[in-house]
């Protein structure tokens, strides 16, 4: 028994340092892939997006789209100037 | 030939199942009532449970030839793609085709909390050898830590195909019990203000790191642990045909109709491996024990494992996220975020949390790849075709001969176009 708990005991250690080893190649491979493919922004479309009218009626919807401007650059760190509304649609 | 009434009636009743029926039948059909009741009222893991539970139930009817064991019978026949490891694989195919992975690509070191939530497996595995079970079952039964049914599944039938039942059984509730099981560990190891501690946005990830993810993990794992590429490799490729983007239809299929169809079979051929025989044994208690605590080690591991990252990185990680490492996905990464929100409302986990879950399943794996590297069957390995051989048949003997044929005219017109 002391011998089998003694091999459990050696295989566990064993076993845990290799799967540490290949986890820790995929994260260096992982972030040489991300550091040579960097994330690039989609190409906006060409053609100019029309302003949809409810967005620019102004009055509540102004209020609307400031304050979900206000709470998206909130969550996502960024500046409320590089976020725009296009669109509001209600259920 | 002539029939009398009583003849007749006697040899109805004989074989009637009711005639058979034994105590140990009457007990495992009741369990297998408790598992359809769980699952239909009490929503624990439904759609493993209710036909897990129905397969118990059809396997312990006597006379029915539904029971894993019954050579020729329907269950029988499912079995074979347990015991050929060939379903749980293709549930892998779909997970990969539902999973994804770009939480991980996002923040890559929380693969680290899906390694060290496997501590768990490992010290599982030294308390069965303390319980008497001998080094192939204490893997097959370590390995419920990785809390993937799956994965369990697979090493079970591969190291300890006799103890299958209770294991799937065992891996399984306690997957459907993690929003229990979880929730005090995590708050017994962490302190309020680690609890509060809010993570920074993941970046977003290109398409193409996406696309070739899969292809590098594949070619990384497999490489350095070959036994894990029935598992590790259909993971992948179920990725692989969600992000190429260029096979909708395989996508498709694999995260809807495949992994339900595959969900079914399984779940009826582990059921069927419930008979009285192989189920109402002392080890199936020592079992069910073993799993509680895979599943609570595993969680302290990944917990702990957060706590020294958030440490490291001077309190920009949460240590509630490691807990997620256990796989069980997203159910952990959901019990991160439940944790999280409960200390402060604001808190949202769920994203950072998905990346060491996702890491958790490639981990739960790995852990089984190091298994089969250590207790697998190397012989099988190294001669495929002999571990086949009963099923698809022996080859054609002419066959032999001629691929002798055309090797020596092979060689032949090599040595004429020598100069």
């Amino acid at each position: 028994m002391e011998t089998s708990v003694l091999a459990a005991a050696n295989i566990s250690a064993m076993a845990l340092a290799v799967i540490f080893i290949v986890l820790i190649i995929l994260i260096f491979t992982i972030k040489l892939l991300v550091k040579l493919i960097p994330y690039e922004v989609p190409p906006s479309s060409k053609t100019p997006r029309r302003q949809p009218a409810a967005v620019s009626a102004g009055g509540d919807h102004a209020a609307h789209v400031a304050v979900i401007t206000a709470t998206l650059a909130r969550h996502l760190g960024k500046s409320p100037d590089k976020l725009r509304i296009v669109n509001i649609s209600q259920p | 030939m002539e029939f009398s009434f009583s003849a007749s009636a006697t040899k109805i009743l004989t074989t009637t199942g009711v005639a058979h029926l034994q105590g140990g039948d009457v007990l495992m059909i009741l369990v297998a009532g408790v598992m359809i009741y769980l699952a239909i009222w009490k929503k624990f893991e439904p759609l493993l449970l209710l036909p897990i539970g129905f397969g118990c139930l059809l396997a312990n009817i006597p006379m029915s030839t539904m029971a894993s064991t019954d050579g020729g019978g329907l269950l029988n026949f499912f079995y074979q793609g347990v015991k050929h490891e060939i379903l749980p694989p293709l549930i892998f195919l779909g997970v990969g085709a539902l999973t994804d992975f770009g939480p991980l690509l996002a923040n890559p070191t929380t693969l680290l909390l899906g390694a060290a939530a496997q501590v768990g497996v490992y010290i599982t595995l030294i308390g069965a050898v303390l319980l008497g079970f001998n080094l192939h079952e204490a893997s097959a039964i370590g390995i419920i830590g990785g809390a993937d049914g799956p994965t369990s599944i697979f090493i079970a039938s591969k190291l300890a195909p006799h103890l299958l039942a209770p294991i799937a059984v065992a891996a399984y509730s306690y997957m459907a019990l993690v929003p229990l099981i979880q929730p005090p560990i995590m708050k017994f190891l962490t302190t309020e203000k680690e609890r509060k501690i809010k993570m920074a946005q993941l970046q977003p990830i290109s398409q193409t790191v996406k696309i070739l993810f899969p292809v590098v993990v594949t070619l990384v794992g497999c490489l350095m642990l070959p036994g894990v590429a029935p598992l590790l490799g259909m993971l992948m490729l179920g990725n692989l045909f969600r992000e190429s983007g260029v096979t909708a239809r395989l996508h498709e299929t694999s995260e809807t109709h495949l992994i339900n169809i595959v969900t079914i079979l399984l779940a009826l051929a582990v059921g069927s491996s419930m008979t009285a025989e192989s189920f109402l044994r002392l080890e199936t208690l020592k079992i069910i024990l073993l799993g509680l605590l895979a599943f609570c080690f595993a969680t302290a591991g990944g917990v702990i494992f957060g706590k020294i990252m958030c440490k490291m990185t001077g309190g920009r990680v949460n240590p509630l996220i490691g807990s997620a490492g256990v796989s069980a996905v997203p159910m952990a990464a959901r019990v991160s975020q439940k944790v999280g929100a409960e200390t402060d409302a604001s808190n949202f986990l769920l994203m950072h949390a998905m990346g060491p879950n996702v890491a958790g399943v490639i981990g739960s794996a790995v852990a089984a790849g190091v298994f089969i590297s250590l207790f697998g069957d190397t012989a099988a390995v190294m001669e495929p075709h002999a571990a086949v051989a009963d099923i698809v048949g022996a080859a054609e003997p002419g066959a032999d001969a001629a691929i002798t044929k055309v090797n020596s005219a092979v060689a032949q017109v090599i040595e004429a176009l020598r100069p």
